[in-house]
């Protein structure tokens, strides 16, 4: 059987200005910790040079290296609370993954968190630094990195629209010597984003040059550039027709 | 001569094993894995091999401390309850207290070490975990050295532990020190204290062990010589290993015990 309940204005005064003056001491601690905690994000240090890492790691650098990198990673979780990656200070980020990288080179872990962490922000400025440092951390090992330059030439066009500097990328994955091995899509994404560009000349002349190079030995592949070769031929004649009308 | 060292030995050995050394033992591997399993939720890649790395330097450092700790308070304890006094009344060579004390070093390492060869293989592949412990074997059988040396010359648990750790440190970190001292010289354009210091630091270098005296935790990572390694620090162990048998003895043999 359920109790019967006083209404609320029957209750003592005090009692009902004490409970609301304990109500606006909570909702007041709660606003005020909460600014604490907004204001609480400590930033980035900057990072030590590689060397002096390497030095602390006592002999062990590549596992220092993953550690950094792990850290690096978890900078944004704080206090039990995620901070977004518009608070960090992406030039001290990518310095941060610059270091982690010399201190080892064999290690995807930077390129990673660079090509799919850092890389989600909504900042042009920001991502196009993220996307700079993978452009020339690939030189260092184009063998090791060429997924992530690839995945920063997507990055650069559909993200950053930016399609020069996702074609420049992809023109250092065309010209690497074929000791680097990766796939034929990673070399392909030259005269795509050629095409993108509506220069057809240039990726049809590059198709043409590959397949007369007779690198292409899949018949699936040969199929896929004879198919593209077709379709930016007729792109590039609609073009001129376009042109002359 | 050689029986009665092998029976100091046995005695000094039994000394120091107790059911605490082998718990104390399992509940840092137990440890180490929990550690390891704690970053391998973290990794986004390369787990498994960030994770073996870790628990091999944790227990590397965790056991060195333990093997540390447990032969300077074997020998602090000859000291304090007039062991040498003892023995030294028996037809017993200083040398062979030091011989029985280096047997017992060496196999106490061994005991440390085999609990991390079935870790480090079961997170690894088992020549890995071969490689790791057997490097680890050389490198806590040298820090066990030292600490025989610096407790029979310091007599004090607390002096002999610090003093040791600081010597390994010194030797580990021997690589960043003179960078610093480098780039000092370097910083005060080459002005003659920071050459001094730069000079005696390289000299005091060569009385501790190389880098190469150590176990090589890239390993892990990489397609790395594990023979090759193996065999660069062991003759780097040996070498320093005779070097501080030398000094154990000499500095054994000056001591006045009151017969």
């Amino acid at each position: 059987m359920r109790r019967a309940e006083r209404p609320v204005m029957q209750l003592p005064g005090p009692l009902l200005w004490g409970f609301a003056l304990l109500l606006f001491c909570q909702l007041l601690f709660y606003h005020f910790s909460q600014v604490r905690l907004e204001a609480s994000y400590r930033p980035l240090a900057n990072p030590l040079q590689a060397s002096t890492y390497r030095g602390i790691s006592m002999g062990s650098d590549q596992l220092m290296s993953y550690l950094l990198a792990i850290r690096l990673q978890l900078h944004d979780n704080q206090m039990g609370r995620h901070f977004s990656y518009k608070r960090i200070d992406y030039h001290r980020l990518v310095d941060w993954l610059e270091q982690i990288s010399e201190l080892n080179p064999r290690s995807e872990y930077p390129m990673l968190l660079a090509a799919r962490v850092y890389s989600q922000t909504r900042d042009d400025a920001r991502l196009k630094l993220v996307l700079e440092f993978i452009e020339h951390t690939f030189d260092d090992d184009p063998q090791l990195h060429w997924r992530r330059l690839a995945e920063a030439s997507l990055l650069a066009k559909h993200q950053l629209g930016d399609l020069k500097l996702a074609l420049r990328m992809a023109e250092k994955l065309a010209v690497q010597p074929a000791s680097v091995v990766m796939p034929s899509w990673a070399r392909d994404f030259h005269f795509l984003l050629l095409a993108d560009m509506n220069e057809f000349e240039s990726a049809i002349a590059m198709i043409q040059a590959l397949m007369q190079s007779g690198a292409i030995s899949d018949p699936d592949e040969q199929r896929f550039l004879e198919t593209k070769l077709l379709e930016f031929q007729q792109k590039l004649i609609e073009t001129q027709q376009t042109g002359n009308n | 001569m050689f029986a009665q060292t092998i029976a100091l030995f046995k005695y000094l050995m039994l000394g120091i094993l107790s059911r605490r050394l082998l718990l104390l033992t399992l509940v840092l591997a137990v440890l180490a894995m929990l550690i390891g399993g704690f970053f391998s939720e973290l990794a986004i890649i390369n787990g498994s091999e960030i994770v073996v790395a870790l628990v091999a330097d944790f227990l590397r450092y965790a056991l060195g401390l333990f093997a540390l700790l447990v032969i300077t308070t074997s020998v602090a304890q000859d000291y304090e309850f007039r062991q040498f006094e003892r023995l030294l009344t028996m037809p017993l060579a200083r040398w062979q207290y030091v011989a029985a004390q280096v047997l017992v070093i060496a196999n106490l390492c061994l005991l440390l070490v085999l609990p991390v060869l079935l870790v480090i293989s079961l997170h690894s592949e088992w020549m890995v975990g071969l490689y790791w412990a057997t490097a680890l074997w050389l490198e806590i059988f040298l820090l066990g050295l030292l600490g025989l040396l610096t407790i029979l010359s310091l007599e004090k648990i607390p002096l002999a532990v610090c003093t040791s750790i600081a010597i390994y440190l010194l030797a580990k970190l021997s690589g960043l020190i003179s960078q610093m001292l480098e780039e000092s010289v370097r910083l005060t354009d080459g002005s003659l204290t920071s050459r001094f210091v730069d000079f005696i630091f390289g000299a005091i270098l060569y009385l501790l062990p190389g880098l190469e005296s150590f176990a090589d935790n890239d390993v892990f990572f990489g397609n790395a010589d594990l023979l090759q390694s193996l065999a660069g620090q062991f003759l780097a162990t040996v070498v320093y290993a005779l070097f501080l048998i030398g000094v154990c003895l000499v500095d054994f043999y000056r001591k006045e015990f009151n017969l």
